[in-house]
C-alpha cells in the first residue's frame, strides 16, 4: 500500500520541471524562429514567420497537455496515498481488535464454556467485536468449542463408565479365581453335587461371569462323578478279584496241609501264581483307591513280612534276605508295608540281570527300622533316579500322573505316604541301585522286641509238657498245644484256625481255656480279655522268669487297647 | 460277598519258607522219626530252624515238629533235611527191626484170630 505513495511523492517537486523546460523551449523556439526568419530570405519570410508560429502554438499545446496530464496524476496519487493511510490505520485498528480477541476473548470464551457454561451466557459479559467476520468467527469459535466440550464430557463419562466395568470384571474374575472356584472344586471333590455346590458358592454380579461359574462348576461336577463312578465300580470288581485269589490262598494252604509230596510242587506253583496275581490286583485296588486284600490284626514279625513281600514276585527264589531282627509290624500296617516291599523287590528284580541275587537287608536303628533293598544291576540315571525318588515320595497322589504301566512305584508313593515310610534311592556299593526303606518307630510293635523270647521258651516247653502228661496220645493233644506255643510267638489270638486256614469259618471252642491252661479266644470275645485270661494264667505258672512284665507297660496297655478295638471296628 | 475284616493266618506262603523247594533230599525221614538238636540256634537262622532246634533240645517226633510249627510234614521234611544237612540235629529211627523181631508170627496171629472166632 505504501508502494504506490511513493512515486508520488517523488514527482512533486518534478512537477515545476516541465514549466522551465517549457520556457526553455518556448525562448529557443522564438529564438530559433527569429534567427531563421532574419536569416531568410525576404520572400520566404512569412512562410518561415507562419511555419515557426504553427510550431509554436503545437509546442504550447502539446506543452499544456503534458500539464494537465501531469497535474492528473498528482492528484491521483495523492488520493491513493491518503487511501492508503486511511487503510493502514483501519489494518491497525483491526490487528489490535483480532489480536485482543485473540489474546484475551478466546481463552475467556473457551475457559466459560469448559467450566460448563452454555454458549449464549460465554458470550454474555464479553466485548463483541464490531467486525462482522470476527463476530461470526466469535460465534463459530463459541460452538464448536461448546460442543467439542460435550462431546468431551460424554467421551470421559463413557470411558469411566467402560473402565468401571472393566474393573468390576476384573475382580469377578479375581473372585472366581481365588475363592469361588477353588471352594466350589473343594466341594465337589468333597462330593457334594453340583446343585448343593452352586447354592453354596456366591454368583458373581457380572451374568457372563455367572453362566461360565455354572458351567463350569457343572462340567467339573460330571467328570469327578464320572471319575467317581469309574473308579468304584473298578474298586467292587477288583475287591471281588481280591476276595477269590484270597479264599484261593486259602484253599490252596488247605491243600498243601492235605495232600502230600506228589502234589506239592504243584501247589506251591499255584499258590505262587495265585500270590502274584494278589499283588497286582492289590496294585490296581490301593491305586484306585481301594483297599488291599488282606488285613492283619496282630503284628507281624519282620521275617514274615520280608517272605510275605517276597513271595508276591515272581523272581523270588533270587532275592536273599538278611533278617536277624525280631522286630515285628503293628498289624494295622503290615499288609502296606508289605505291599511296598514287595513293589520295591520287584522292581530291583526286574531291573537287574536274571542271574544276579537281589539282597534285602533289616536292620534295626533308633529312627526305626531300616530295610535295604540291593541290586546288581546297572546303575540307574540320575534322571531316572529323580524320577523314582519323585514316585515314591508320596507328593502326587493323583491318578493324573500316573505313566502308562509304571504303577508300582506310584503305589509305593501312596503307601510311604500314608504310612510315613521314607523311601530313597541310591547307587548300590555293589554295582547296582540300593533303595533305603525307613520303617518309624509307630509301625513297629514296640512289644515284640521283647516278645520271641518271652513266648519261645513256653513255646517250646508246652510239647514237653504235653507228651508228659497226655501220655501217648500224642498227636491230639500236640496240635492244640502247638498251635498256642506258636500263638505265643505271635499273638495270643491267633488259637483260632490251625487246622483249616479258613479262620472266620472255624468255630472257636467254647471254652475260655484248654485242657492244658492254654488260652482260647471264642468268637466274639474281645481280645483284651482273652489276653488278661492268658495272664492270669501265667501268673498261676509262675515259675517263667519273663512274666515280671518289665519296663514295656505302657506299650503293652496300648497294644491291648489297640488290637481290642481293631476287630470290632471294621464292621461292615 | 461280604469281605473279612481281618486274616488271621501267616502272610508268608510255603514255598517262601523252603525257598522254592517241594521236596527234600531223601533223608530218611518218617513221621515217627527222632530228631534231636546238636547245637543251639544261631543269630541269622531261618525262624522255623531256631524252633526246631528249641524244640529238639529233647527228641522230638517229625510230626510233633509239623504240628507245633503248624506246617505240613513235606515242608518240615525239607527244613530238617536242611539243618541235618549242616549236621545241627540228628535223626533217629525207631528200631524196627528190633520190634519187628519181638512181634509174634503172623501165623500164630491168624491161629489166635481163627480159634477166637471159633468161641
Amino acid at each position: 500500500m505504501s508502494d504506490p505513495a511513493a512515486p508520488g511523492q517523488h514527482r512533486v517537486p518534478g512537477g515545476r520541471l516541465p514549466l522551465v523546460l517549457l520556457a526553455v523551449c518556448l525562448t529557443a523556439l522564438v529564438a530559433g524562429g527569429a534567427a531563421g526568419a532574419a536569416a531568410a530570405p525576404d520572400g520566404t519570410r512569412p512562410w518561415v514567420l507562419g511555419v515557426v508560429a504553427v510550431a509554436g502554438a503545437v509546442a504550447v499545446a502539446a506543452f499544456l497537455a503534458v500539464l494537465l496530464t501531469v497535474r492528473r496524476t498528482a492528484t491521483a496519487a495523492a488520493n491513493a496515498a491518503a487511501e492508503a493511510a486511511a487503510l493502514r490505520g483501519q489494518a491497525e485498528y483491526r490487528q489490535a481488535h483480532t489480536a485482543h480477541l485473540a489474546d484475551s476473548v478466546l481463552p475467556a470464551v473457551a475457559e466459560r464454556l469448559r467450566n460448563g457454561a452454555r454458549t449464549e451466557d460465554a458470550l454474555a459479559g464479553m466485548p463483541v467485536p464490531e467486525d462482522l467476520p470476527l463476530r461470526r468467527l466469535l460465534h463459530s469459535f463459541a460452538h464448536e468449542v461448546s460442543s467439542a466440550t460435550g462431546q468431551r464430557l460424554s467421551a470421559q463419562a463413557e470411558r469411566d463408565e467402560a473402565a468401571r466395568q472393566a474393573r468390576e470384571l476384573a475382580e469377578g474374575v479375581d473372585g472366581l479365581l481365588t475363592t469361588v472356584l477353588p471352594g466350589a472344586f473343594a466341594r465337589l471333590r468333597g462330593g457334594a453335587s453340583a446343585g448343593t455346590t452352586l447354592a453354596g458358592v456366591p454368583r458373581p454380579a457380572d451374568e457372563r461371569l455367572a453362566a461360565l461359574t455354572e458351567f463350569v462348576i457343572r462340567e467339573y461336577a460330571t467328570s469327578e462323578r464320572r471319575s467317581a463312578a469309574a473308579r468304584t465300580a473298578g474298586t467292587k470288581a477288583l475287591s471281588r478279584v481280591q476276595a477269590a485269589a484270597v479264599a484261593m490262598l486259602a484253599d490252596l494252604r488247605e491243600m498243601q496241609e492235605r495232600h502230600g509230596e506228589e502234589v506239592f510242587g504243584d501247589l506251591l506253583r499255584l499258590d505262587h501264581s495265585t500270590s502274584q496275581i494278589g499283588l497286582l490286583t492289590d496294585r490296581l485296588a490301593l491305586l484306585m483307591g481301594g483297599r488291599a486284600s488282606r488285613a492283619w490284626n496282630k503284628p507281624i514279625v519282620m521275617e514274615s513280612i520280608l517272605r510275605g513281600a517276597v513271595g508276591r514276585i515272581a523272581a523270588y527264589q533270587r532275592v536273599r534276605m538278611h533278617c536277624a531282627s525280631g522286630t515285628a509290624i503293628a498289624g494295622f500296617a503290615a499288609e502296606g508295608v508289605m505291599h511296598l516291599l514287595a513293589e520295591l523287590i520287584d522292581n530291583a528284580a526286574n531291573f537287574s540281570p536274571p542271574i544276579d541275587e537281589v539282597n534285602v537287608y533289616v536292620e534295626e536303628r533308633t529312627a526305626g527300622l531300616v530295610v535295604t533293598i540291593e541290586d546288581s544291576g546297572l546303575r540307574m540315571s540320575d534322571a531316572a533316579m529323580r524320577r523314582a525318588e519323585k514316585a515314591v515320595s508320596g507328593e502326587s497322589t493323583d491318578l493324573a500322573h500316573l505313566q502308562g504301566t509304571r504303577l508300582g512305584l506310584a503305589v509305593v508313593g501312596l503307601l510311604a505316604h500314608k504310612y510315613g515310610i521314607s523311601v530313597s534311592y541310591r547307587p548300590s556299593s555293589r554295582g547296582g541301585t540300593g533303595v533305603v526303606v525307613l520303617l518309624p518307630p509307630h509301625l513297629l510293635a514296640q512289644q515284640r522286641a521283647e516278645a520271641p523270647p518271652a513266648a519261645a521258651v513256653p513255646g517250646a516247653r508246652a510239647p514237653r509238657e504235653v507228651s508228659a502228661s497226655g501220655a501217648g496220645s500224642a498227636l491230639p493233644a500236640a496240635a492244640p498245644a502247638g498251635t498256642a506255643a506258636s500263638a505265643g510267638t505271635a499273638f495270643p489270638s491267633a488259637t483260632a484256625a490251625p487246622a483249616a486256614p479258613d479262620p472266620a469259618g472255624t468255630p472257636a471252642p467254647a471254652a475260655g481255656e484248654t485242657a492244658h491252661g492254654l488260652p482260647v479266644r471264642p468268637r466274639g470275645r474281645t481280645l483284651a480279655r482273652a489276653d488278661r485270661a492268658r495272664e492270669r494264667a501265667a501268673d498261676a505258672s509262675a515259675d517263667l522268669p519273663q512274666r515280671k512284665r518289665p519296663a514295656r507297660d505302657a506299650g503293652a496297655s496300648f497294644g491291648a487297647f489297640h488290637r481290642s478295638r481293631r476287630p470290632e471296628d471294621p464292621s461292615e | 460277598m461280604i469281605r473279612k475284616p481281618v486274616d488271621i493266618g501267616d502272610p508268608h506262603r510255603l514255598y517262601t519258607v523252603t525257598g522254592g523247594r517241594s521236596r527234600g533230599e531223601e533223608a530218611g525221614l518218617d513221621l515217627v522219626t527222632l530228631i534231636v538238636s546238636e547245637c543251639r540256634p544261631t543269630e541269622g537262622m531261618q525262624s522255623e530252624h531256631v524252633r526246631i532246634l528249641e524244640l529238639c533240645a529233647h527228641p522230638t517226633a517229625v510230626v510233633e515238629i509239623a504240628a507245633d510249627l503248624r506246617l505240613p510234614i513235606t515242608v518240615v521234611k525239607i527244613l530238617l533235611g536242611d539243618l541235618l544237612a549242616a549236621g545241627r540235629i540228628t535223626a533217629r529211627n525207631p528200631r524196627p527191626s528190633a520190634a519187628h523181631g519181638d512181634a509174634p508170627e503172623s501165623a500164630l496171629l491168624k491161629e489166635v484170630l481163627i480159634g477166637l472166632r471159633n468161641l
